[in-house]
């Protein structure tokens, strides 16, 4: 049997991983502040002596994609989406800084200001701890006011600012704790005329129409390896049966 | 054998089903006085790094890009939403709805507090403010055999007009309890909630101080769940759905055609 089975059994791998992406963005299409994974093959030259016939593939992701999710209006005040291409800054459960564009917040029985997947929000000076407070609102620049107990309603204190980073000119990446993360370490610098929309999130940006045709193609493609292997076995069928001693 | 692709689409009919749950106990709830509606949170689960970027894919050459798959999504927990429902008056001098933040404290028949935003609240035989249920309010307030023109201040003082007395008379006053995190109290059911490590203790004061809302007698809370919005969440949820199952159904149809090719 020739060689040109692995090639289609490398193929058939990276399709079923190529699935499994498809199936994470799929599943994913309704979590607040989702980036779609772009994942993608990529050829990978064998070379050797003879004819450099075989380049098997290999898939790579290639990040995520950046585009903007639609807004969803929720009335709610901890709730906020952000404008533009600002990331908000968390804290990781390794204690660095990732970012996240889910803007669902709650508050700990600490006081500590969290995201609704329970990841600590940050503010330029660490992680945010809220005081006892009557009333705690954000203001479109991130700013958090609140009224402190039996205090004026009409006079809300300022008590920190989200630090919303700028991935501008950054290279991000994804990591395994599905935050996004500067690649080789490091922070995003504060980005001061970044914008949230207080009482909307953003919803996931998977395009569900691209999803399910990218599905279908991918479900094609693996039908085509499987044909490949096929016709590998029938060519080495005939081969063998040329080879064959006459009775 | 336990194949990605269908494994991560088998999270995301998890999800959307439990979403559906939360979604149909809303709807069911779109009546009931004093409601809060709650909203499922996913959140993604862990990626799984298959190649590191940066490493050897032959002697001489490195993957610029690794391969960092997902693997699906999960529920995070549910969230209340803590809107203030539509106040419906209804006339009724015993019904209660707060303007604002807060609960009324209720005492449960094993003595610990309970706390709710339903107001509908009723005398018992010895003359008690109570829920429907039967269970006191906290503090207790007595409304005398013959009162007449009861009515219920705006910070919670309650008079009225003794049988036989021309002047009204102060019955009490009924005190709400606020939270730090009211999202973080837990439903027990009767439209009662407890309180919680992640909600604080309860700050219990005259209702229309330090935040507390206001009361509005004969009116209640409507719930705050919107018909429209559940449905367009139902029908969100269930295209979500759907399209997870087709992921099954075609990574099944994959498989099935290498079965029987090959």
């Amino acid at each position: 049997m020739d060689k040109m089975v692995h090639t289609s059994l490398r193929a058939m791998q990276g399709i079923m991983d190529r699935q499994q992406a498809i199936a994470h963005n799929m599943a994913n299409a309704d979590t607040t502040g989702f980036r779609a994974e772009i994942v993608t093959a990529q050829a990978l030259y064998l070379a050797g002596e003879g004819l450099d016939s075989r380049a098997t593939t290999n898939e790579v992701t290639l990040g995520a994609d950046m585009n903007p999710g639609t807004l969803k209006s929720t009335g709610r005040p901890l709730d906020i989406a952000i404008n533009g291409d600002a990331l908000l800054a968390v804290q990781a459960p390794d204690g660095s800084e990732a970012y996240t564009r889910r803007g669902d917040l709650m508050i700990s029985e600490s006081g500590l200001l969290t995201t609704a997947d329970g990841y600590p929000v940050m503010s330029d000076g660490g992680p945010i701890t809220l005081p006892a407070a009557d009333q705690v609102s954000i203001s479109a620049d991130g700013a958090i006011a609140i009224i402190p107990p039996g205090g004026d309603p009409n006079q809300p204190q300022q008590v920190a600012r989200l630090k919303l980073a700028s991935p501008a000119g950054s290279d991000i990446v994804k990591q395994n704790d599905a935050l996004f993360h500067v690649r080789n370490g490091g922070v995003l610098p504060s980005d001061p005329d970044a914008k949230v929309t207080v009482g909307a999130l953003e919803s996931s940006n998977v395009n569900m129409t691209q999803a399910l045709v990218d599905m279908i193609e991918a479900s094609r493609a693996w039908e085509t390896q499987v044909k490949l292997l096929t016709t590998a076995q029938q060519l080495d069928d005939s081969g063998a049966s040329i080879m064959q001693l006459p009775s | 054998m336990s194949n990605g692709a269908l494994q991560v689409a088998r999270t995301g009919l998890d999800a959307q089903n439990t979403k559906m749950r939360v979604i149909a106990n809303n709807l069911a709830n779109v009546n009931t006085t004093g409601f809060k509606r709650d909203r499922a949170s996913f959140e993604t689960l862990a990626y799984q790094q298959r190649i590191m970027p940066g490493a050897q894919s032959d002697a001489q050459n490195e993957y610029a890009t690794g391969l960092a798959l997902g693997t699906g999504v999960q529920v995070a927990g549910t969230m209340k939403i803590d809107t203030q429902g539509t106040l419906q008056p209804t006339g009724n001098a015993f019904d209660l709805a707060i303007e604002g933040a807060g609960y009324f404290q209720i005492e449960m028949a094993d003595g610990t507090t309970a706390y709710t935003r339903a107001g509908n609240f009723a005398r018992n035989g010895e003359g008690q403010l109570v829920t429907q249920e039967g269970m006191p309010l906290i503090p207790s307030i007595q409304v005398p055999e013959g009162a007449t023109n009861i009515t219920i201040g705006a910070d919670g003082t309650v008079s009225a007009t003794l049988a036989g007395e021309a002047e009204a008379t102060e019955l009490g006053k009924i005190e709400t309890a606020n939270f730090t995190n009211p999202a973080g109290l837990r439903s027990i059911g009767s439209n009662l909630l407890v309180e919680t490590g992640s909600s604080g203790a309860p700050i219990v004061g005259a209702a229309g101080e330090a935040g507390r809302g206001t009361l509005r007698q004969g009116s209640l809370e409507g719930s705050n769940v919107n018909i429209v919005e559940e449905l367009v969440d139902m029908i969100e949820t269930q295209r979500a759905y759907e399209v997870n199952s087709k992921m099954i159904q075609a990574t099944d149809e994959m498989l099935q055609f290498a079965n029987q090719q090959l």
